[in-house]
């Protein structure tokens, strides 16, 4: 998923970012949120729970929503 | 509504103790953050924003104490009559503040690119994304960003930050009276909510949106007549003083407290 952020989203995330709370993360704020919902929605071809997602704490967490964990 | 730039409030030395008790309940959140320019914002944002508060209640910045609501609202804590909340994007710090009811304040890059795929969905009410297609092309990416910020002051106003989905509720086209509208357009809130969108610094768009709950224009904001008696003791046995701004802003912090003062 970080693959996918930094290309679509234009970051430059580490893969040990994803377990960092979203806040302190570099330049993340709520339009990359929605965003990043947008990228997962297409790629997964299915919709998100946006409500879940929004109080989500890191990547990990809103990775293991995508994946329907 | 009070504006700064973060150059003008980073501290000088990031790991300085002194930094601890300014930052207080908001500490570990400090510490839990590795990336500089993330630290050095969040370190600037309240530096301004007690500065701005204690002007306000007229006492000492270090007497400020900053805490958060269950959903992340932040408030001035033992200083209910005052209501506070906060924005920062790139080299923006925005803070808004009134003694009127609830404000909310958002600020976004003008020609931040909005309009990408699939966004419109996720934060446009249907009456919006029709309104948005009437726009001539080269204004609709301001126009949304407009509507962006205006959503995100209110949402913030009201406590909820983006778990009130954005496509639920609306505004409508500029150069109208603002008020919230339902996803179909028709009116949402009614005289007591007011909104105003603005640019700042020559390249920003900021918005606000405050609830008028009826208290009145309260003239006396000083620290002793608005706190709580209890914390007016344990503050007056604080005796730190608030680290300084490597400068001074250029806040517009004479601006009055009457919620309708946008600094411009
Ligand atoms: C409030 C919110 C919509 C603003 O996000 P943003 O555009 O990225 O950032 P802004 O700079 O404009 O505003 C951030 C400020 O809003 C304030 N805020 C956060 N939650 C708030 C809430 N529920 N009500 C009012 N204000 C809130 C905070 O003071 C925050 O500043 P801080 O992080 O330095 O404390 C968004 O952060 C949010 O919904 N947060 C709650 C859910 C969450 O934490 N999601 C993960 C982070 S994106």
């Amino acid at each position: 998923m970080i693959t996918l952020l930094n290309r679509e989203l234009g970051l430059f995330l580490r893969p040990e970012d994803a377990g960092a709370p979203l806040e302190a993360l570099p330049g993340w704020d709520s339009l990359l949120l929605f965003r990043l919902v947008a990228v997962l929605e297409e790629e997964a071809g299915r919709p998100l729970p946006v409500a879940e997602v929004v109080t989500a704490g890191s990547l990990a967490e809103i990775h293991a929503l995508a994946v329907g964990l | 509504m009070v504006h700064a730039l973060l150059s003008d409030w980073v501290p000088e030395n990031l790991d300085d103790p002194e930094l601890r008790p300014v930052l207080g309940r908001d500490w570990h959140r400090y510490q839990a953050m590795r990336h500089h320019h993330v630290r050095e914002r969040f370190a600037a944002s309240r530096l301004l924003l007690k500065h701005v508060a204690a002007q306000a209640i007229q006492a000492p910045p270090a007497t400020v104490e900053l805490a958060y609501k269950p959903g992340g609202r932040p408030y001035l804590r033992g200083c209910d009559q005052i209501d506070i909340s906060l924005s920062h994007t790139e080299e923006l710090l925005l803070v808004g503040i009134t003694r009127r009811g609830w404000i909310g304040v958002d600020a976004e890059l003008e020609d931040r690119s909005m309009l990408v795929s699939g966004i419109e969905r996720q934060v446009c009410t249907p009456y919006e994304r029709t309104m948005l297609s009437q726009v001539r092309e080269s204004d609709r990416n301001q126009e949304m960003v407009r509507l962006w910020t205006l959503k995100e002051a209110y949402s913030k106003a009201i406590g909820q930050g983006m778990r009130f989905r954005f496509n639920e509720f609306g505004f409508g086209p500029s150069g109208h009276p603002v008020q919230v509208l339902r996803p179909d357009g028709s009116p949402g809130t009614g005289e007591e909510w007011a909104f105003g969108t603005c640019r700042v610094e020559g390249r920003y768009t900021a918005s606000w949106a405050l609830y008028d709950a009826g208290f009145g224009d309260t003239d006396d904001t000083r620290a002793g007549t608005m706190l709580d008696e209890g914390l007016v003791t344990a503050l007056l046995h604080q005796p730190a003083e608030a680290p300084q701004p490597a400068a001074e802003a250029t806040a517009a912090t004479d601006v009055p407290l009457t919620g309708a003062g946008v600094a411009a």
